[in-house]
């Protein structure tokens, strides 16, 4: 089916009044969370995990897909309304929407970020529509070696690129790897890492470690350096929408943006801090106005968001057409799939042809209905952020254990949940990345069938694993990733020795 | 900070070793793919303890570990270990209570808890509106499908 009849088919499903409501509660749910400190999109998707028994796959993937784009919008708000950036993806927005917030250009920064959003939002659905098709097509002729070699890649990158430190970021990937090895191997039947718990058999439930890590870790570490302020409610001075020449400040930006986020996000290393942060630098080395840098410039609002939600657009694609996560709430909509028995990749697009086109044409919708929403709305999602802490905090840990819970009532889990939250408080204390845990703990598994499948076909050469020129170019990718920070990293540090050296001398 | 977390180092490495150890009781090739299921397990354990000797190493130059900034967080990050303490008895409260005593009252008396590691002084407010909360979440997942248990399971309604 080519992307125009498939985007025309998800039209079809997307328009229906009971997938419109879905969408409306997804990005309604969507907004309010971005909106609100210590819940994300990856934590609330997992959250409503358990409620997929009843809703049908359709419909629950329109409702996550709202979530998603609402929740960068939520964010772009309070950036620039409170200079609070509810996301890494959002900082770069509070830097100047905020400034401009307090001279009173408030109304037209969110404006700007909300048709930026929107711009880029909208192309970015527009290259998963061409994009997906025939990746999903090139990913029929894709071995074993192929997958496992993009699987390291996405390893790699995603350790070295979230969070200060690589050694940590390690760390927190491998921790998820070794519990994606718990529970009884599908091959041979044997039980790894079980230590004889019954509950342990069926594996590690991802909900449980994601509402543990986010959830309960978030809470403990905010308890332990609670510090409320109230939130400095920059006014809407009304009025004072985008004039013509915040237009044509703005539109530039916007598209150059789009161009950094969609692809860095549709890369196996994913992410939107990268493209926001470029975004952010190319717009104040183009400006005509370098003197409003740092003092509230339009550009600096417009680009980074639309960078910021183009990102989000892009991580769909290797995710849809590959099976393959490369954020939080990518490898939580990964197993939201697994739920319903779904496995993204190729053949998503020719068994469930209906879902993944309706999950397309949705966001078509989803961007549309946050514009409309959003815009007139400002003022109250504002006002969600004067909920008392202790109630919203506490609500959290009952919706956590309504996620936990609900998944297998058992006990392990339970315990799980304390274990792991504490661990995440570590995580945060110690400054440890969070993401990677995730990807290990759900692509780590898949990563180990496609070696084990390249190797049995390959009959245990290990030459194998760079015979196709793909898998071959990918690896390459990956020593690169790993050897190239480390040689400028140590060269950099011999340059800074060397006078040290001469100066004892 | 110039703290240093030799313990994170340790864990790391004792983890690490103990998955290796748990990995080594399992056939590590087999003939058919060559690969057997423990050869995945005691790379795992195995890149830990390597990990974990590399973060010790790191620990020693005085590598920095700066806290993670977050929304409603002190900018000084003075700990409270009393808040701490609370937040963290409401995390493990589930595994006591839990099967006992149903998901409505455990709700609730995390709810209190965690109220109180937020600084609520109104514990009597928080208990009425933790189980007003809990039940009504208990009835509303309920009708939608998930299984949260009994009302009391000790009584065995």
């Amino acid at each position: 089916m080519d992307a125009i009849t498939g985007l025309m088919n998800g039209f079809s499903v997307a328009l229906q009044p009971q997938n419109l409501f879905w969408a409306f509660v997804g990005t309604f749910m969507g907004t309010a969370i971005g909106v609100l400190p210590g819940i994300g999109p990856a934590l609330t998707i997992a959250l409503l995990l358990p409620v997929t028994v009843y809703i049908e796959p359709t419909a629950a993937f329109i409702m996550f897909a709202g979530i998603l784009y609402g929740a960068m919008y939520g964010g772009s708000t309070t950036s620039i309304l409170l200079n609070t950036p509810g996301e890494s993806g959002s900082m770069m927005t509070a830097l100047e929407g905020n400034k401009m917030a307090r001279q009173g250009r408030g109304a037209a920064a969110l404006c700007t970020a909300a048709i930026g959003s929107f711009v880029a939002g909208t192309i970015g659905t527009l290259g998963i529509t061409f994009l997906a098709p025939p990746i999903a097509e090139l990913a029929f002729i894709f071995k074993p070696q192929d997958y496992f070699a993009l699987m390291l890649l996405a390893f790699l990158s995603v350790s070295v690129v979230m969070g200060t430190s690589k050694v940590r970021g390690f760390i927190a990937l491998f921790l998820g790897l070794s519990l994606g090895v718990v529970g009884i191997d599908k091959q041979t039947g044997l039980q790894r890492l079980t230590f004889g718990v019954p509950d342990l058999m069926d594996g590690v439930e991802m909900t449980v470690v994601l509402v543990s890590l986010f959830a309960v870790g978030e809470t403990l570490y905010v308890a332990s350096r609670f510090g409320f302020q109230k939130p400095n409610l920059n006014p809407l001075s009304g009025g004072i929408w985008m004039t013509k020449e915040d237009w044509k400040r703005s539109w530039k930006p916007w598209l150059r943006g789009t161009g950094f986020g969609f692809p860095i996000g549709a890369l196996p290393a994913g992410g939107a801090e990268i493209p926001t942060f470029l975004s952010y630098t190319v717009e104040r080395n183009l400006t005509k106005h370098p003197e409003e840098f740092g003092h509230g410039a339009i550009e600096g609002v417009a680009g980074p968001e639309a960078a910021n939600n183009a990102a989000a657009a892009g991580v769909l694609v290797p995710l849809l057409t590959l099976g393959l996560p490369t954020s939080a709430t990518a490898a939580i909509l990964l197993a939201a799939f697994q739920n319903y028995g779904l496995q993204p990749g190729p053949l998503l697009f020719i068994n469930s042809a209906d879902l993944v086109w309706g999950l397309i044409a949705s966001l078509y919708v989803g961007n549309l209905m946050l514009l409309i929403l959003n815009l007139p709305l400002a003022g109250l999602w504002v006002r969600l952020l004067f909920i008392p802490r202790p109630y919203l905090y506490a609500g959290i840990l009952i919706f956590s254990l309504v996620g936990i819970w609900g998944v297998s009532n058992s006990w392990v889990d339970l315990a799980m949940m304390a274990g792991v939250g504490v661990l995440g408080y570590m995580m945060r204390v110690y400054d440890f990345p969070i993401a990677p845990v995730l990807i290990g703990l759900i692509l780590g598994p898949m990563a180990e069938v496609q070696m084990r499948r390249a190797l049995a076909v390959g009959q245990g050469d290990p030459t194998v694993f760079v015979s196709t020129p793909l898998s071959a170019v990918l690896i390459a990718v990956s020593v690169l990733i790993l050897i190239v920070p480390a040689m400028l990293h140590w060269r950099r540090t011999r340059k800074i020795d060397m006078p040290d050296e001469t100066a004892g001398v | 900070m110039t703290e240093r977390p030799y313990w994170i180092a340790a864990g790391t490495v004792g983890w690490g070793a103990i998955v290796f150890w748990k990995a080594a009781e399992l056939p590590q090739f087999d003939q058919y793919a060559h690969v057997g299921p423990g050869f995945m397990p005691s790379a795992v354990g195995l890149g830990l303890v390597v990990l974990g000797l590399l973060l010790a190493l790191q620990i020693y130059r005085g590598v920095p570990f700066e806290e993670q900034g977050a929304e409603d967080v002190s900018e000084d990050h003075k700990v409270n270990y009393m808040a701490l303490g609370l937040a963290a008895a409401a995390s493990a409260l589930p595994m006591l209570t839990m099967k006992p005593l149903g998901f409505v009252i455990t709700c609730t008396g995390c709810f209190v808890l965690v109220a109180a590691a937020f600084k609520s002084r109104r514990w009597h407010l928080d208990l009425v509106l933790g189980f007003g909360f809990s039940l009504l979440c208990w009835w509303l997942f309920r009708k939608l499908g998930v299984q949260l248990g009994g009302l009391l399971p000790m009584m065995g309604v």
